[in-house]
């Protein structure tokens, strides 16, 4: 999934045994805390899921997740998602790399600040943005009332504000992984194609796509892995599609199932891992998002 | 301009709208949230009054005792981060030793882990720890350490750093000296993106803070979201304008030092 920094010297890797003590000591600190708030914290959460705090271990609360209807819907609706708003993403985002990465200047450098403003922005705050634009009093709800001269439903908290709202968060982080390997792309090639009559949809698909493969794996697999995570913005607009992670708050904060959650939990986190170990293998390593 | 962009004409045509397309995309919600926010209301339409600041000025006192929470957080993260990430970067770099790969898969994997998960937990480990506000802190850390590992390892790595201060060493400077006068000027623009990343990633963290939060350290997000689900619209869009007042200008900053990473939503 990640790209590991630059290998160290040549001469150092030679002679250096393979005990380190040096970098055994840099680490320790890490280690330790990593291990207490993080890997003892998922064994827990692994233990509570199969009934480590009630006495006896059973997949219980596995069997019952599975047999409700309302957990496959919101895994439908997150896997739904999560599709969607990957491709759209990819779509969007390809053609705007690229774009970004051939040209030189001013106006190049001020799309690519501009491009990187939502990276800083929560998703409660994007799921904000959506009411603005599609709530109730939103301004495209409005105007469409006005072009229809009719009530109209705000879209909002259905699948399609949502897509939006997770598109919005998507758009930039796509952009910063393809934008890495769009600028390896070799302009003459491209040039080339054009000079021999190939239409834009013809260069992407014969030359930019198969090019990016790597990059568009990986950025796939990190968008897919956020939209199965994110949980920001579907809580803002909760009131009507309901995905996986507005299922976990709900078990653990309305119906105190703390097993229930924390099953839900795993299987989610596995997902996730899933998805990026899949994709990102398939896609190179060099490509990872660090 | 040059006959070799009028050739590619219509795939820089095609790009270039794309690209239009996504920042305007990513900008036009700013200028719709500041009307909102200065309006009297939003429902009789945009400024029917006149502009007004009694929504900005109402929500600034909600929002100066949370950003205090929340900054306070963002420091303490950070600091602990550079103790903690800063000698492991250098590791990573510098040094090769069984299980490296490892180590930096474990530093990353707060990234693969949904942060509703890693945050409940949390809560399961460590009940007790909640109410002082130290799950919230290590979240936070959990959530950022892998972005100023991943930020200093590369820039520590670079060959030209290194022979530099190899260069330095020959000369007889000490370890010291090299650190400060050598190794320091060339990583600062890494160290300080990595920094303003952790402050501006710890400051709109959402999904982790909403378990963890206590009553007296709650952070600007939650609060928020609060704001968007219970309050009325125009104190919750100039909440908002508080907000973004204090974190965009610092992703315009990263950008500026060298380029932002990929964090959750």
């Amino acid at each position: 999934m990640l790209a590991e920094p630059t290998i160290a010297h040549q001469s150092e890797q030679q002679h250096r045994p393979a005990a380190d003590l040096g970098a055994a000591a840099l680490a320790a600190p890490v280690l330790l805390v990593l291990f207490a708030l993080l890997l003892w914290p998922l064994g827990v959460l692994l233990l509570r899921s199969v009934g480590a705090g009630t006495g006896e271990l059973s997949l219980v609360t596995y069997r019952e997740v599975l047999a409700e209807e309302r957990y496959w819907r919101a895994l439908g609706n997150s896997a739904l998602m999560a599709l969607a708003s990957t491709l759209g993403a990819l779509f969007l985002c390809t053609p705007a790399a690229l774009y970004i990465e051939g040209q030189s200047g001013y106006g190049r450098r001020v799309l690519a600040v501009l491009l990187t403003i939502p990276l800083s922005l929560p998703g409660v705050v994007i799921g904000f943005f959506v009411i603005l634009f599609f709530g109730r009093t939103g301004v495209a709800t409005g105007l469409a009332q006005e072009l229809l001269g009719r009530r109209v439903p705000p879209l909002a908290y259905t699948f399609w504000g949502l897509l939006l709202g997770y598109l919005y968060f998507q758009i930039p982080r796509v952009v910063l992984v393809l934008r890495g390997a769009a600028a390896a792309i070799d302009r003459d090639t491209l040039d080339a194609a054009r000079t021999l009559g190939a239409r834009p949809w013809q260069v992407y698909a014969a030359i930019v796509v198969p090019i990016l493969r790597p990059a568009l794996l990986s950025a796939g697999s990190l968008s897919m892995a956020t939209a199965f995570g994110a949980f920001g913005t579907a809580a803002t607009l909760s009131r009507g599609y309901r995905v996986v992670p507005l299922e976990i708050a709900a078990a653990f904060t309305e119906r105190f199932a703390p097993e229930l959650a924390a099953t839900l939990s795993v299987l989610l986190a596995l997902l996730t891992g899933a998805l990026l170990w899949g994709l990102g293998a398939a896609g190179s390593r060099r490509h990872g998002i660090l | 301009m040059t006959s070799r962009h009028s050739r590619s004409d219509s795939l820089v045509a095609v790009g270039r709208t794309f690209a239009v397309t996504a920042a305007v995309v990513c900008l036009l919600p700013l200028p719709l949230l500041v009307a909102i926010a200065t309006s009297t209301s939003w429902q009789r339409g945009a400024w029917a009054e006149g502009p007004t600041f009694r929504w900005l000025a109402e929500s600034w006192d909600n929002f100066a005792p949370y950003a205090g929470v929340s900054l306070r957080l963002a420091l303490l993260t950070l600091v602990i981060d550079l103790i903690l990430g800063l000698p492991v970067a250098w590791a990573l770099a510098r040094r090769r030793f069984p299980g490296r790969q490892a180590l930096y898969a474990l530093i990353s994997l707060p990234l693969a882990v949904p942060g509703i998960a890693i945050a409940l937990a949390l809560i399961l480990a460590y009940p007790t720890w909640r109410a002082g506000g130290w799950l919230l802190v290590a979240g936070h850390v959990l959530y950022t350490l892998p972005f100023l590992v991943g930020a200093l390892a590369p820039a520590l790595a670079g060959a030209d750093l290194r022979e530099r201060e190899a260069v330095a060493a020959t000369l007889g400077a000490g370890l010291l000296r090299r650190l400060c006068f050598v190794t320091l000027p060339v990583v600062r623009p890494a160290l300080l993106a990595a920094a303003i990343m952790v402050v501006t990633l710890s400051l709109g963290e959402f999904n982790v803070s909403f378990f963890l939060f206590t009553p007296t350290e709650k952070t600007l997000p939650v609060d928020l979201y609060a704001a968007y689900i219970t309050g009325r619209l125009e104190l919750a869009a100039a909440a908002t304008v508080w907000f973004l007042l204090l974190v965009v200008p610092a992703a315009a900053a990263i950008e500026h030092l060298g380029g932002a990473r990929v964090g959750q939503a």
